[in-house]
């Protein structure tokens, strides 16, 4: 199993290397450095060297993880798909290639902003593998969910449903608490009209409940999901993790297991259509 | 080696497959022929585990499910790979081990005649390369089912006789071997059993040499018109059949020879010729679609 996943692997990850995609974003890294850490320019705060290259392998990883699908879902493949006992092994192998090929530009931007760029202590470098890892994991599982080659029916738009309403759902919770409060308001005169009081009153409750503290209950409620990221940006301003934030690189990677199973089980039960 | 039981494979309205039942025995040469859109294709996707049954089930007859080989209609490949770069991903993926993997590969070249074009890029290849490619990365890591889609399009007599000539040798090495292809002719000289199939449903299936055997026919030529004793004729068996001057026998009817012979001499016909021949397979097609 590991000699097949391992040569996949090479495989997938030489094909998006030596391509015109590889080529690309090989040059958006190069740019993104010069953009984000010009070498001409001041040291770059610690945090921000953290935090920002921590963004820029979340979106290679999630990229990336898009390229590779792409050429592991091509027609192509069949005759090697079919050899495998098991479609998970083809599966890792995507993500881990994606993964391989994030790595490798992670670090090149991670070293070419330490030119000029913050003292790194050893405190401060030990904690970039699982930060920086966690995310890019998280990133690349989500953006299976994305492809052709692991969707199955309606679950692309479920995943990414359920996510559009939690991030909406964070950065709108006033204006839908004060429009629930305003409902429930109107919910409570009615009931009022038509004689039924005690229900009145407590659609009444509700609606000076969702008026005072309904924002700040619902963004946390939508933004319970985003809590790792918060944590771990939180910690990586301040220079120090506490005990609880030190757990979000493990949530995340949770998540991300969560994740590669589902994509996994809607994998090895599609029928698989690779394009020609 | 491998049963299917009750399969049926759905595409939203359209059945491919209908509740097909079917058993692949251990070194078998099965061949499936059909027209276009019959589902022999969906056939052979289903059991080497690209598609997956709407229901019914596809399992093996004892034992752990086989290693298949399979080589698809289309002839896409990496293109930028050359020949050996690609048999040895397909040869690793396979479990060959690593110490002999140079051997598995120089095997199936040998086999399909590309053992001089080894380094060569797959996007240099013509046609009837990359069909020989096709089928050299079918037969790496010595898969106990071959699935062959269309293995002899693209090629010339000549290639078309060596890929038989080939299909033939592992069939005598003992592999079990699923032929999908329009040509009669490939599924009459390689295949020991034969399956037609259109809209999904199995028309036909039978030992290709009882198909070939059992469908018999003998040809009496006369030298008039037998429409006015039709009736006569008819009335001796369900499977004769008239055609102008000709008597057709068949199956069983021909056992009523030398009645229906008699017959014709009585009432004054000349018999001029008489040809006992077996059905082509092309024959046996054509009745099983129509």
């Amino acid at each position: 199993m590991t000699q097949r996943i391992q040569v996949l692997t090479r495989y997938f990850f030489r094909r998006l290397v030596f391509s015109f995609s590889g080529l690309i974003y090989m040059i958006l890294a190069l740019a993104f450095w010069a953009v984000l850490f010009p070498p001409t320019q001041q040291t770059p705060d610690i945090a921000y060297y953290v935090i920002v290259i921590g963004a820029f392998g979340a979106a290679i990883s999630f990229l990336s993880t898009l390229s590779i699908a792409s050429r592991a879902n091509e027609a192509e493949n069949y005759p090697v798909i079919v050899r495998l006992p098991g479609r998970i092994e083809y599966l890792t192998a995507v993500l881990v290639s994606a993964l391989l090929f994030t790595l490798i530009l992670q670090l090149l931007v991670a070293l070419l902003a330490l030119f000029r760029g913050p003292v790194l202590t050893t405190g401060r470098f030990l904690e970039l593998p699982p930060l920086w890892l966690s995310v890019n994991i998280t990133f690349a599982t989500l953006a299976l969910h994305a492809t052709d080659f692991v969707t199955a029916g309606w679950s692309r738009v479920n995943i990414y449903g359920i996510l559009a309403i939690l991030l909406f759902g964070q950065s709108n919770s006033a204006p839908a608490s004060n429009w629930l409060a305003g409902q429930m308001a109107n919910l409570s005169r009615f009931f009022n009209a038509h004689g039924w009081p005690s229900i009145a009153q407590y659609a009444s409750r509700a609606a000076t409940w969702f008026a005072t503290r309904g924002p700040d209950s619902l963004r946390e409620f939508f933004g319970v999901v985003f809590w790792p990221f918060r944590a771990m940006s939180e910690g990586s301003l301040v220079g120090r993790f506490q005990p609880v934030q030190a757990l979000a690189p493990a949530v995340l990677l949770l998540y991300a297991s969560i994740l590669f199973l589902l994509a996994a089980d809607f994998f090895a039960n599609k029928d698989l259509d690779f394009t020609e | 080696m491998i049963k299917i039981t009750n399969v049926t494979k759905q595409f939203y309205s359209l059945t491919a497959i209908d509740n097909l039942s079917l058993r692949l025995p251990q070194g078998e040469v099965l061949g499936i022929l059909g027209p276009n859109g019959a589902g022999k294709t969906t056939l052979l996707k289903l059991i080497a585990g690209i598609l997956h049954p709407t229901s019914g089930s596809i399992q093996p007859i004892s034992g752990n499910w086989p290693r298949i080989g399979y080589k698809p209609e289309r002839l896409l490949f990496p293109n930028h790979l050359t020949i050996t770069r690609y048999l040895e991903l397909v040869a690793l993926v396979s479990n060959v081990p690593t110490n002999r993997v140079a051997r598995s590969i120089r095997h199936s070249l040998q086999q399909t005649g590309l053992e001089t074009m080894a380094h060569r890029k797959i996007k240099e290849c013509s046609k009837g390369m990359r069909q020989r490619l096709a089928m050299a990365q079918a037969l790496i890591g010595n898969p106990d089912l071959l699935l062959l889609d269309e293995p002899s399009s693209g090629l010339d007599p000549h290639g078309q006789a060596e890929i038989n000539q080939l299909i033939r040798n592992l069939h005598q090495s003992g592999k079990t071997i699923l032929i999908s292809s329009h040509r009669l002719r490939e599924i009459t000289e390689v295949c020991t059993y034969l399956v037609i199939l259109n809209h999904g449903r199995i028309l036909y299936e039978n030992s290709m040499a009882s198909a070939l055997a059992a469908r018999a026919q003998t040809i009496i030529e006369t030298d008039k018109d037998l429409s006015p004793i039709q009736d006569a004729l008819l009335t001796l068996h369900e499977d004769i059949q008239i055609d102008g001057n000709k008597l057709y026998l068949r199956n069983e009817a021909m056992r009523l020879r030398r009645q229906a012979l008699v017959m014709l001499l009585h009432a004054g016909y000349d018999v001029t010729h008489v040809e006992q021949r077996r059905k082509t397979l092309a024959e046996i097609y054509a009745e099983a679609v129509q």
